[in-house]
């Protein structure tokens, strides 16, 4: 349903994407993951004709993207990652707004206002005004925006940034069943949790590079092995910090496919009271970005969000 | 090109614009008030220009609808900013429409709203100030639509060199002041210094104003308002242009407030 081939865009000296391939098959859910800036919000707006690439190929639907664009957008439903709803007028306005502009005759239309908003338990604000909403139900209000036309490509950008846990859990619930229904859905998400949640396929995003792309797991199965983090008072002992482990400061990990007999060797030679944390981390995708970028994926998070205050967002 | 989609956003602009009731009190009320105010003004003016049978109304009219309207086009504009402010402008140019439809829907209640407004304060004038029209009425009808559409033209070209909401602000009001005051429609172009004579011909509040003095005061038919008419649609073609040169759909624009 989705092909995109060696796409590329920078925003001045700022490169966004470094040619990303990603595929998504109908009834498949890829779930485009990586940390603030990896270039995310750049691929979708790319994907749904908000912005030009530099270079690369977007299909959808064997339709190229920017050629036959209004046909393309109207195999697709976004919702992109910032709220956009119209405050001073209702809820149930805004939909035939974008309905309409979708091409939904009035029959139609009102019938599928009534099926999105059962959906998204948004049946009981359709007359009241958007800016009145909370920002769940504004969430809610904004994803049944993309779903109207019943587009054969969604694409979500950070469907749940700032949403409610009932709020989160019915868009989920939505994906997968709109997918069940044979939709292609590209579900751009810096949650980890989610992606596991959702049980979908992985592109794993990092400073605008796929740099893995499958089942979650197949990605642990391949990239992850258990990790055994430790941090201490004093510097790393020598008997730690050998060719296998990663430091970082008084934290060490050690990759560790049997953690128990890792610990089991390495305790009994640390010094007494140097030791203040362990951890075992279970392989996950966090293991994943761990093995493949050399950072925590939390970490990155931060450091992205911080420099993402700086130049534009991606 | 689908209608029916520009329609869709031509409806829902008119609904967004009307939950504002300033923007009624903008384009209606105060204009009424300013003629009421300047009426006697231009009775005095009037008849030292040889028209002794005018109470004024005939040049305060036009002149406050004019200016007025110069200053309602802003709102072009504003329709854009406040888009990108509310998150709306991306899932509009996410619709399966083209940038035409779009742009349409967006311009169209910004003409139609001028035409509205010029229409109601010529129509308004009657009873509430004895205004009245020497000439042709189609010839009037004429000019109000050409010149809400060449005005729209120009709020299109500000809204494409500004990309803040202060920039709009700003350049639209410089603008807007400009061709009310030098466009001489709150002073009549005879009562201007030289140099403001001089200058008054390249704003097309001025080609508006000459054509509606034809019509409104020396019983001037459509061929009297032809040149007044096509200077007005050059003036609207060069608006377009510029507009069409600089605007770019993707360009972010920030809306404070």
């Amino acid at each position: 349903m989705l092909h995109v081939q060696g796409l590329r865009k920078a925003y001045g000296d700022v490169i966004a994407l470094r040619g990303v391939d990603v595929d998504v098959a109908r009834g498949e859910i890829t779930c485009l993951l990586g940390p603030n800036g990896a270039g995310k919000t750049t691929l979708v707006s790319i994907v749904a004709g908000l912005r030009r690439p530099d270079a690369g190929v977007v299909e959808v639907d064997g339709l190229d993207a920017t050629s036959r664009s209004v046909e393309v957008r109207q195999r697709i439903g976004l919702a992109p990652q910032d709220l956009g709803l119209y405050p001073v007028v209702s809820v149930r306005r805004n939909l035939q707004l974008f309905g309409r502009l979708a091409g939904l005759r009035p029959r139609e239309l009102a019938t599928r206002i009534d099926e999105v908003a059962a959906a998204l338990r948004i049946t009981d604000l359709l007359d009241r005004q958007g800016g009145t909403l909370s920002g769940g139900q504004k969430r809610r209000v904004h994803t049944a925006i993309a779903l109207l036309h019943r587009p054969p490509l969604l694409l979500l950008d950070e469907a749940t940034t700032g949403a409610d846990v009932e709020t989160r859990q019915h868009i989920l619930d939505l994906v997968r069943q709109l997918t069940a229904e044979g939709s292609a859905v590209l579900y751009s998400t810096h949650y980890l949790q989610e992606v596991e949640d959702l049980g979908a396929s992985v592109a794993l995003l990092d400073a605008g590079t796929v740099i893995a792309r499958g089942s979650v797991d197949r990605l642990i199965a391949e990239h992850a092995d258990p990790v055994v983090e430790m941090t201490f008072h004093t510097e790393v002992p020598a008997v730690v910090a050998d060719a296998d482990a990663s430091v970082d400061g008084r934290r060490v990990r050690v990759a560790a496919p049997d953690p128990a007999a890792t610990l089991a060797s390495i305790l009994p030679k640390l010094p007494a009271g140097a030791l203040d944390t362990v951890e075992i981390v279970r392989p996950s995708l966090e293991s994943v970005y761990l093995a493949l970028t050399g950072r925590r994926y939390d970490e990155a998070d931060t450091e992205a969000s911080k420099e993402a205050e700086h130049v534009a967002p991606t | 090109m689908s209608l029916r989609r520009s329609l869709a956003i031509i409806r829902h602009e008119y609904v967004v614009m009307f939950t504002d009731p300033s923007t009624l009190i903008f384009i209606l009320i105060i204009p009424l008030v300013m003629v009421a105010m300047m009426q006697q003004l231009f009775d005095q003016q009037l008849a030292a220009e040889g028209f002794p049978g005018a109470n004024g109304s005939e040049f305060a009219i036009p002149g406050m609808a004019v200016g007025f309207g110069a200053f309602g086009v802003s709102y072009a504009g504003f329709t854009f900013f406040r888009d990108h402010g509310w998150g709306t402008w991306d899932r509009l140019r996410a619709a399966p429409i083209s940038s035409v439809e779009l742009i349409t829907g967006k311009v169209v209640p910004t003409v139609s709203v001028t035409v509205l407004q010029l229409a109601i304060l010529f129509l308004l004038g009657g009873p509430l100030f004895d205004f009245s029209v020497k000439g042709s009425v189609v010839a009037i009808a004429l000019i109000i639509v050409v010149l809400a559409v060449s005005l729209s033209a120009f709020g299109m070209a500000v809204t494409a060199v500004s990309r803040t909401m202060q920039q709009l602000n700003a350049i639209g009001s410089v603008g807007a002041f400009g061709m009310a005051m030098l466009g001489g429609t709150w002073v009549p172009v005879d009562a201007m210094p030289g140099w403001a004579q001089a200058v008054a011909p390249a704003m097309p509040t001025y080609w508006a104003m000459k054509g509606f003095r034809s019509v409104i005061l020396e019983a001037g038919g459509v061929g009297d308002v032809v040149v007044p008419l096509l200077v007005l649609i050059g003036f609207g073609i060069v608006f377009t242009i510029l507009a069409a040169a600089r605007f770019r759909l993707e360009e972010s624009k920030a809306y404070y407030g």
